[in-house]
């Protein structure tokens, strides 16, 4: 983890990555505009940037229920979005008590993290990968008889009767 | 040590790689043990801290059927 501390101030300034659920009953157009709000705070606080995934329209592995007032609301997908910036803790904590308060945002979470991208390049392996437009082609175990012979005559037919019958 | 992480070279454990965690969980969606993993205790802490970072993000179920 990296701390670095301002010379004179005693601002501690820490990595940190928040990831975020946008309501799905949030226009598609609007979505861009809680992220952007969610960035002004971070700015606000001080922080600056790192690295940020857009959110997307994702299911959730099980339905979410938040309360509003009396009302409970289930959400099983949502807009799953992250930014990971470099803040001091105190707007990290100040982030975090936004998000709760922001009723756009289903669940949200903030943690430290570290600097260097944290993705893996991790393909899950697979039994067989056949892609959709393989063709299985089967080949013949016999193979088709070449020649075609020519029709028999009657006369020729004849003589070869002929001559089976006279051994 | 013959792991998933050493044999890709992953030195962090994101929450956000649902595809590299389901290696780590059962059928059941439970986090498999030291045994099954094979992982350092170090590793295995960080792939538990993900776990459980991805369930309550809704990646990954706590329970599976």
């Amino acid at each position: 983890m990296t701390e670095e501390k301002d010379a004179g101030a005693d601002i501690v300034s820490r990595i940190y990555e928040v990831g975020y659920h946008i309501a799905s009953t949030v226009k598609e157009e609007d979505v861009e505009k809680v992220v952007s709000a969610l960035r002004g705070e971070i700015e606000k606080g001080g922080g600056s940037f790192i690295a940020e995934g857009s959110p997307s329209l994702m299911k959730l592995a099980f339905p979410m229920i938040v309360r509003e007032g009396e009302k409970k609301i289930v959400h099983d997908r949502a807009y799953f979005g992250w930014i990971k910036f470099e803040a001091p803790t105190e707007a990290a904590e100040a982030l975090e008590a936004s998000l709760k308060r922001n009723t756009n945002i289903v669940r949200a979470i903030v943690f430290r993290t570290v600097r260097e991208d944290t993705r893996a390049k991790y393909k899950a392996p697979t039994l067989r990968e056949v892609k959709r437009t393989d063709t299985i082609k089967s080949s013949p175990r016999r193979a088709p008889e070449a020649t075609e012979k020519a029709p028999v005559s009657e006369a020729e037919l004849d003589k070869a009767l002929e001559h089976l019958t006279t051994e | 040590m013959n792991n998933i992480l050493t044999q890709n070279d992953i030195q962090h454990v994101d929450y956000k790689d649902v595809d590299l965690l389901k290696q780590f969980v059962n059928p059941h969606g439970r986090v498999m043990g030291r045994k099954r993993t094979g992982l350092t205790a170090k590793q295995q802490r960080a792939v538990e801290a993900a776990v459980k970072r991805a369930r309550f993000m809704g990646l990954l179920p706590y329970i599976q059927k």
